[in-house]
């Protein structure tokens, strides 16, 4: 099959021998398969567009890694988001109901020292 | 005996497209019930009339039963087809689609009452005396008194929704510290997805196989069974892939399996699609549960049995005998299905929503697509992330693996990630090329999202080229085109 390559609002999309992969400006950000950053973060942001469910943390709580802060839903399916860092809450930006957009930043841990 | 002038579909996507496919072959006209946010779909530009029953929330729309009723006598239809999920095993939508005048296309809605709801299922196939999970399916719904028998039944535990499916409202309790939390997620999805919380507890069998019987009652009475498929390829008890018939059972087993199914929908007298779902483990079968209406894989069976199984609905609905006066044929050959969900692969699989770009489905002999959605059209967060399915059919199992393989290769889908490269990573897996696969099979594979692959060189230069072209220019950024693969700096490699 001959190799196809669209723009869909922006974004270079390629399928090229059977795998299918999306170009951003390589001058900036290079290729990516939709990865998200590696680097852990205290901050929680919302994998998709969807819903908040549930927020199981308030102001100033402590958090250990891998604790639910939040649950999402998107497409009928609810999603967990957990913290990557052991701290303290120390912002939270959303509340049940909201509908939120995809990369929203929704709640901040501060990372304790040393943990 | 009634032939219908008009059906009206209460659902959406590529059922809703499958349905109108049938009743198109039919002669018969179609009225989608469809949401405010459904309009730019290809089952609205395919339907004969369209009715808008509300806003996209479900809640407002796709599960509201009068809003669905009225959107049907408005549209003049004499019948209702409600697909699958939504309301399609609500037996107060059947009931009040009657009381308006209106022929449900489904089972009765005692006989969805009854083998639908999971607890008096159990019941019934107590009394037949057909194995059973141990389990707790009582009325106190309190938190409490379901992590109380939790732990009496033993961890791992298993909640469901007991109005569910589509592995919505389920989750897998493995110890006591984590189950109120997992507990009352599955009482809000359950609530979300089927409008009731109500949940129930089994025991949770560690390395079975799905395994299910298509069933079907025709309007003479008679049950019979179209064989089995097996779905044991699940993430989150969502079914990714499904095949018919199952690699795993022994003639014996198949035998005996599709009698009580059979035994199980004589009980209500079942009219129409259903499917009896059974695990498997160490030899021995439980019955899982009943759906009493059409089942997402109904096109696996459909290639191996040679029926239509959406018609077969609808002439049953009509008052016509299907199977009493036919000799059932054996099956033939081999079919697959993969679910192509909207969602990340190279990020555990989170939904990914937007505008669709160009979509490309491989035809060719054996290979059947079936989609909602095409180009241009937006996927958006509110439903379902099953954007397609793909199904294929070959004279064998290794051969239609090959031949799935090879479609998936073949598919393009821009503007929202797919599962596909999860797909196919799956089908090379020698668990699966076995036909060993139990329900852990993803969770023991692929728990972690898949590697991001690098780019070859070849890939890299045809992206950049690519790039180089069609990249957006200042003012008219997002303007979408295609590059022909005919353009000089692509020729030749």
């Amino acid at each position: 099959m001959m190799p196809i390559a669209q723009m869909v609002r922006g974004v270079l999309w390629v399928h090229f021998q059977g795998r299918t992969f999306i170009y951003e400006d390589p001058a900036e950000k290079n290729f990516s398969r939709g990865q998200s950053s590696g680097t852990k973060s205290g901050d929680l942001v919302s994998p998709m567009p969807g819903k908040i469910i549930k927020v199981l943390k308030s102001l100033g709580d402590p958090v250990n890694v891998g604790d639910v802060v939040l649950v999402m839903e998107a497409m009928k399916m609810e999603y967990s988001l957990k913290s990557e860092v052991t701290g303290e809450v120390t912002m939270i930006k959303c509340q049940v109901g909201d509908q939120v957009a995809l990369g929203k930043t929704l709640v901040q841990v501060k990372e304790k020292a040393g943990a | 005996m009634k032939k219908f002038k008009r059906i009206a579909i209460a659902n959406r996507g590529e059922v809703a497209v499958r349905i109108i496919h049938a009743c198109d072959e039919m002669g018969i006209e179609t009225v989608l019930l469809h949401s405010e946010a459904d309009v730019q779909t290809r089952a609205y530009r395919m339907a004969t009339k369209k009715v808008c029953i509300g806003p996209a929330s479900t809640a407002e729309s796709y599960l509201n039963i009068p809003a669905n009723v009225n959107g049907a006598l408005a549209g003049g239809a004499d019948a209702v087809h409600p697909g699958f999920g939504f309301l399609s095993e609500n037996a107060d939508f059947a009931e009040a689609c009657e009381k308006a005048g209106l022929i449900f296309i489904g089972p009765s809605p005692k006989a969805t009452r009854t083998l639908g709801d999971k607890v008096s299922c159990k019941e019934i196939a107590k009394k037949l005396g057909l194995p059973l999970v141990p389990g707790y399916e009582g009325e106190n719904q309190s938190v409490a008194v379901l992590l109380q028998e939790a732990e009496k039944i033993g961890f791992p535990v298993i909640v469901k929704a007991a109005a569910g499916g589509g592995g919505r409202g389920m989750k897998v309790l493995k110890s006591a510290g984590e189950a109120r939390e997992l507990i009352e997620s599955a009482q809000r999805e359950a609530h979300s997805a089927f409008g009731s919380p109500k949940v129930f507890l089994e025991k949770y069998l560690d390395h079975a196989k799905h395994i299910e019987f298509q069933i079907f009652g025709d309007a003479s009475g008679k049950v019979v069974h179209l064989q089995d498929r097996e779905c044991s390829v699940q993430r989150r008890h969502q079914k990714i892939i499904e095949e018919a018939l199952s690699p795993s059972l022994s003639i014996e087993q198949r035998r005996v399996m599709g009698e009580s199914a059979v035994r199980l929908a004589e009980q209500v007298g079942y009219r129409g699609a259903g499917t009896v779902e059974f695990l498997l483990q160490d030899g021995k079968y439980y019955l899982l549960e009943v759906n009493t209406r059409l089942q997402v894989e109904h096109t696996v069976t459909e290639m191996v049995m040679g029926v239509d199984l959406v018609k077969a609905q609808i002439l049953t609905a009509q008052g016509e005998p299907i199977f009493s006066d036919r000799q059932l044929v054996a099956p033939r050959g081999h079919s697959i299905e993969c679910r192509i969900y909207a969602e990340n692969p190279y990020q555990g699989g989170v939904p990914s929503t937007g505008l669709l770009g160009r979509v490309q489905w491989p035809e060719g002999p054996g290979r059947r697509f079936e989609y909602g959605f095409e180009d241009g059209d937006v996927i958006t967060s509110f439903y379902d992330s099953m954007i397609a399915k793909v199904i294929v059919w070959d004279e064998s199992r290794v051969r239609t693996i090959q031949k799935m393989k090879q479609v998936l290769r073949d598919s393009v889908v821009f503007g929202v990630h797919t599962n596909i490269p999860y797909l196919m990573e799956i089908l090379s897996h020698p668990e699966f090329v076995q036909g060993t696969m139990t329900t852990k099979f993803i969770e023991n594979h692929f728990s972690e999202p898949l590697r991001i692959p690098d780019l070859t060189a070849d890939e890299l230069q045809f992206a950049e080229a690519s790039w180089r072209q069609l990249k957006p220019q200042t003012v008219t950024a997002g303007e979408e085109s295609i590059l022909s693969p005919w353009t000089s700096y692509w020729r030749g490699i």
